[in-house]
């Protein structure tokens, strides 16, 4: 992102290039003209409330389709990893020797999920899958909702410290010897809380989700989670992404307003873009809500380098 | 003198940077001290068959709970954070549902993926005791079934902890028999009866089971080992005066089936993980 800033914007639209321009009608009236979608959002809750289901559903019903919970499952005797929970292991392993007992399933369920969350987007992982984010989801609707009444101010913050928190995470384990983060990693809690039956370590749940409603918006998502971390490094190359067509955008930046990770859609901004397609990177995690709102259909999920293939 | 945006996110990024490393320096401290805190209490979770000693145990462990699910008669749970950082690692209370090798095959250490409980010894065993049972007999009868060969050695593979008796309570020690179902009414927990016809080696509950016992042996009967694990020793006193008592063997698998069974009140067996002994 900081390179491509680097880049000399193009210089912004002219007044008659903008899309309402060329209909004819004001911008306020183009806006209005366009339904209210919620088809992306529909979708992704349906996926990611589908999919707790079938993990709480195979271990209530014993059907056997998706075993273990998020930290690592069995999805039709095929193996899935964590990925942070496998990095973690693998650190620590490689310091006490236990690395050679890894068990060959620990290592295909890593390399599956790395493949597929590569295929998928990264992290696609946190808005269709995660229930954290689904809880913070709407949880960042109620803090959005007092900040508009001003009851609370918003406190943000430099979004690079997940990096340190990444890394930080990965040597307390190492140095400890212990998977520090799992005792303490919202999605392993609320899918065991899922698939076992809650415990009182759901407080922290509860603590965590007062602290982004009453303070910080997202504070766990954004600015800690090692998990969207490890997510957003596969995600960075990952083809499945949204693609942003600077001539079809109004400049409203309606979609900036929904974004769970704004800064991604840096390019919305009048006179930011600098090249005529953009595509949202690492951070972004493919949930749909800018492609839901957009008037001009400006933003789309799209398969990087697919259409010079066909 | 006006600051650019760089400058503001730099320093933005210093400052807010600082405090996560603090905090990760935070849950450090914390971590190592509830570490402390653990050692002893980790020491009373009896962890599922095959599992590596406790210090690699913790790390290895990623709290995915897949051997509770396989468990077939749910003897595996998950601890509760009451239990520090052993929060969501898997334990076996033997006084609620101990396990009895329901599964035959060592089914949760097989389905381990990152070797927390680990199979290759058990593996290793099947394959050695098949191999010198194909030598003992060259020409098998019908019967022969290389299963039962290998899961008997599995089983006996096993080392969760060893069964400790406390002969003040025990009903034998003190020449007492026992009449009627071992546990009190109500009580969920199953077990496999060790001398089962062929289409009974379903797990049936505890208090199906009815015993009439002139001295009570429910240990030693109902141990899914047999003798190389626990037996009844007799023991003559200074008086000339013999007595009987349940006798743990260096055979213990620590699986806790006669714990479950033990009739008198309180508990007269416990499991104790070789950590402690």
């Amino acid at each position: 992102m900081i390179n491509l800033k680097k880049l000399t914007p193009i210089p912004a639209k002219r007044r008659e290039e903008m899309p309402n321009s060329k209909l004819g009608i004001t911008f306020k009236e183009w806006k209005a003209s366009k339904p209210n979608k919620h088809k992306w959002r529909n979708i992704r809750w349906g996926v990611l409330l589908f999919f707790n289901f079938l993990f709480w559903a195979s271990f209530a019903f014993d059907i056997g389709v998706l075993e273990g919970s998020l930290s690592g499952s069995r999805f039709l005797g095929i193996y899935l990893m964590d990925p942070f929970n496998a990095l973690q292991e693998i650190f620590i392993g490689s310091r006490t020797g236990y690395f050679t007992m890894l068990t060959m399933n620990f290592f295909i369920g890593f390399f599956i999920i790395l493949m597929f969350y590569f295929l998928l987007g990264g992290r696609s992982f946190c808005s269709w899958l995660c229930p954290y984010h689904f809880l913070a989801e709407n949880a960042e609707k109620l803090h959005n909702y007092f900040v508009k009444k001003r009851k609370i101010k918003e406190h943000t913050y430099n979004i690079g410290i997940k990096y340190i928190f990444w890394v930080g995470f990965l040597l307390l384990a190492v140095l400890t010897k212990n998977l520090v983060f799992e005792n303490i990693n919202p999605v392993g809690i609320i899918s065991r809380a899922i698939i076992y039956g809650p415990g009182l370590i759901l407080l922290w749940i509860v603590v965590l989700l007062l602290f982004e409603i009453v303070y910080s918006k997202r504070f766990w998502c954004r600015y800690v989670c090692p998990i969207g971390v490890t997510y957003s490094f596969i995600g960075k190359l990952s083809p499945t992404t949204i693609k942003f067509d600077l001539s079809k955008c109004g400049h409203c930046r309606d979609c900036q307003d929904v974004c769970l990770v704004p800064h991604e859609l840096w390019f919305v901004k009048r006179g930011e873009a600098t090249k005529e397609i953009h595509f949202a990177g690492a951070d972004c995690t493919r949930c749909g809500l800018c492609v839901d709102v957009c008037y001009g259909d400006a933003l789309s999920y799209s398969i990087r380098g697919f259409d010079k293939i066909t | 003198m006006k600051k650019s945006d760089s400058e503001i996110d730099r320093r933005q990024f210093l400052k807010n940077g600082a405090f996560a490393v603090a905090a990760i320096g935070a849950v450090g401290v914390g971590v190592n001290y509830l570490k402390k805190l653990n050692e002893e209490n980790a020491l009373t979770l009896l962890r599922p068959p095959g599992a590596i000693h406790e210090d690699e145990f913790i790390y290895a462990c990623i709290k995915c709970g897949l051997c509770v699910q396989i468990c077939p008669i749910e003897a595996v749970k998950l601890a509760g954070i009451s239990d520090g950082l052993s929060y969501g690692t898997p334990y076996i209370d033997p006084l609620a549902q101990a396990c009895d090798f329901s599964c035959d095959a060592m089914q949760c250490v097989e389905t381990c993926p990152t070797a927390a409980l680990d199979f290759i010894p058990f593996k290793k065993a099947g394959e050695d005791a098949l191999t010198e049972y194909q030598k003992a007999n060259p020409n098998p009868g019908p019967d022969y079934n290389p299963f039962i060969v290998q899961s008997q050695s599995m089983k006996a593979t096993t080392k969760m902890g060893i069964a400790v008796i406390d002969h003040k309570t025990c009903l034998a020690r003190n020449g007492k028999g026992f009449k009627g179902s071992p546990r009190e009414d109500g009580f969920k927990g199953v077990y496999r009866s060790p001398n089962p016809k062929r289409e009974e080696r379903k797990a049936s509950p505890v208090n199906d089971h009815i015993f009439d016992r002139e001295l009570c042996d429910l240990c030693v009967t109902e141990c899914p080992i047999g003798e190389t694990a626990i037996i009844m020793e007799e023991k003559i006193r200074g008086n000339g005066e013999s007595i009987w008592r349940p006798m743990v063997l260096d055979g213990c698998t620590g699986c806790g089936v006669c714990v479950m069974v033990c009739p008198s009140t309180p508990n007269s067996i416990i499991i104790e993980k070789l950590e402690m002994v």
